[in-house]
């Protein structure tokens, strides 16, 4: 029996109507790669298809390249089927961030599910910073994302997500359709860490203490570095747990950190409102980064 | 499988297989499952778990962490098959790799293991099984308990849905017995509850026949983050 989803990637609905399903479909590609001659880490290359863009690569004064990741259109439409593709070549460093939030919009009835496929790979020795802004699916939205990263021997990364409940501030909790969230960590060609998570408020209550409880932002921050060992990152755990200690404000936002199987670890956050959220994350990013590479973590300078 | 027709011939067969599941579903295996409470001490030591809380908790926990469970258990019955000839090893690898990336914290995720390789470890210790003998001996990958149940339980004959259900059920048993201990939960309400939750884990046994490895679900932030902030309470019943 044909599924529902099948018969959207078939243009058709369920009824074998054709229907009007709108979006638009764009990739972009961004390679990155270190400069020989300056050690700086320069914008090699880049593919970009309307709405997605990057305007340049801005230098920082520690040679990494930060990008900001622009969707000009506002945000995520319904049908939008959207594609990032990074390469952080051997040796090189780069801090990826957005420009706002990245809203997604209630579609219409009719159209498809909004899809956003992040494909990843850092190099040998190389370094991502990935620090964007939250993902807040309005009310009906239909949002499903996938993401794979590779990391190769040496890689580093610092990789975070924040999943807000909705317009917080107009009241919109957790009225959205559905958010899937699919993230496949790889070191090594090993799995690390892999997530699949769908949210559908309306069939199962996010604010069960099986799922959320109380808090409605939900924050997972991967931090990484192939080929430390157990030992160094039982270490970091706890350093970083100290600080989430100091973080934590009970019935407000909370943090765990844990070691993953190999090469890194996750933290998560979960927090009642949005507005600390960034805050909290940063002193986080910091303490990592000065554990595994022994500088300070620079917070992206935002265009908007 | 050869133990589905060993079952449909022999009768007995069946009934032998049936008191062997019973047996290895049995929550007195001495495999080391009364220290694990996989994040639920944290939950209750912060004051967010309490008795009332628990059936609807656990039914929720079923929906998403029990399905991930289900799956891999019924994945692993399949590499059981006799009649493949040999032990599919890099798929058993796999499998409980993929089942340790999808376990963050970590010391959930060593629990985890620890049961499975004890579970092994038990019933290699009760006969002849070359290919759990073979499925223990790779190392260092981790050996999830809910694969080494439905790897078990496939190569003793035992039908696919029902080492599910076993699997759900003892799982669930577990976690409740944790509760005894963590909370003032008395026997009579904790047995409620068990029997209570038995429709959820028909319900989550069915919802796993349909789904892939790659696409079961599981978001259970909060618990994750009181199982990662196990190591930091001072005082603790449970390894994890």
């Amino acid at each position: 029996m044909e599924t529902i989803l099948a018969a959207e990637e078939a243009g058709r609905g369920i009824e074998g109507a054709s229907l009007p399903l709108g979006g638009v479909q764009a990739a972009l590609s961004v390679d990155f790669a270190r400069d020989p001659l300056t050690s700086s880490t320069i914008l090699a290359g880049s593919h970009q298809e309307p709405p997605l863009k990057v305007v340049r690569a801005f230098a920082l004064e520690d040679g990494s390249a930060l990008a900001h990741l622009h969707n000009v259109s506002g945000g995520l439409l319904g049908g939008d089927r959207l594609a990032l593709t990074v390469r952080v070549g051997a040796g090189a460093s780069v801090q990826l961030t957005t420009t706002g939030a990245t809203r997604v919009y209630r579609p219409r009835e009719e159209a498809r599910t909004v899809t956003q496929l992040n494909e990843i790979s850092v190099g040998e020795n190389a370094l991502l910073e990935y620090v964007p802004d939250a993902i807040i699916p309005f009310a009906g939205a239909r949002y499903s994302q996938r993401t794979t990263i590779h990391l190769a021997s040496g890689a580093g990364l610092f990789w975070w997500e924040i999943l807000a409940p909705g317009r917080e501030a107009r009241g919109e909790i957790f009225e959205y359709d559905r958010v899937e969230m699919r993230t496949d960590l790889v070191a090594l060609g090993r799995p690390i860490a892999a997530e699949r998570v769908c949210l559908e408020p309306r069939r199962r209550n996010i604010s069960d203490l099986a799922r959320l409880g109380p808090s409605r932002y939900w924050v997972t921050f991967y931090v990484c570095r192939v080929g430390l060992n157990t030992q160094t990152w039982l270490a970091a755990e706890q350093r970083l747990r100290d600080v989430a200690a100091g973080l934590t404000r009970s019935g407000e936002i909370l943090f765990g950190v844990s070691a993953l199987v190999a090469h890194g670890l996750v933290i998560r956050c979960l927090a009642r409102r949005g507005r600390g959220v960034l805050g909290s994350l940063h002193p986080l990013w910091n303490e990592a980064k000065l554990f595994l590479y022994d500088r300070e973590a620079v917070p992206p300078r935002k265009v908007n | 499988m050869q133990g589905d027709l060993d079952c449909a011939v022999n009768p007995q067969v069946a009934e032998l297989a049936e008191l062997r599941l019973l047996h290895l579903a049995d929550s007195a295996l001495p495999i080391g499952a009364l220290a694990h409470s996989f994040g639920l001490e944290s939950l209750v030591a912060s004051g967010v778990l309490q008795v009332a809380d628990l059936p609807r908790f656990l039914d929720g926990y079923l929906e998403e962490a029990g399905l991930v469970e289900a799956v891999f258990c019924r994945e692993a019955h399949g590499l059981a098959d006799a009649n493949a000839g040999k032990f599919a090893t890099q798929r058993w690898i796999e499998l409980n790799e993929c089942l340790s990336a999808r376990k963050p914290a970590r010391e959930s995720c060593a629990g985890s293991a620890a049961l499975g390789r004890n579970f092994l470890q038990a019933v290699i210790a009760l006969g002849d099984f070359p290919v759990l003998r073979t499925a223990l001996e790779i190392r260092p990958t981790m050996i999830h308990h809910s694969a080494a149940f439905g790897l078990v339980s496939g190569v003793i004959g035992i039908e696919e849905n029902r080492a599910v259900l076993a699997f759900l059920h003892q799982w669930i048993a577990s976690l409740v017995s944790a509760c005894q201990r963590l909370l003032p939960l008395g026997q009579t309400e904790a047995t409620r509850i068990l029997w209570n939750l038995k429709p959820a884990m028909i319900q989550t046994a069915r919802r796993s026949a349909a789904c892939s490895i790659d696409d079961a679900c599981c978001f259970t932030p909060l618990l994750d983050c009181g199982a990662m902030e196990h190591p930091a309470l001072s005082t603790r019943l449970f390894i994890s």
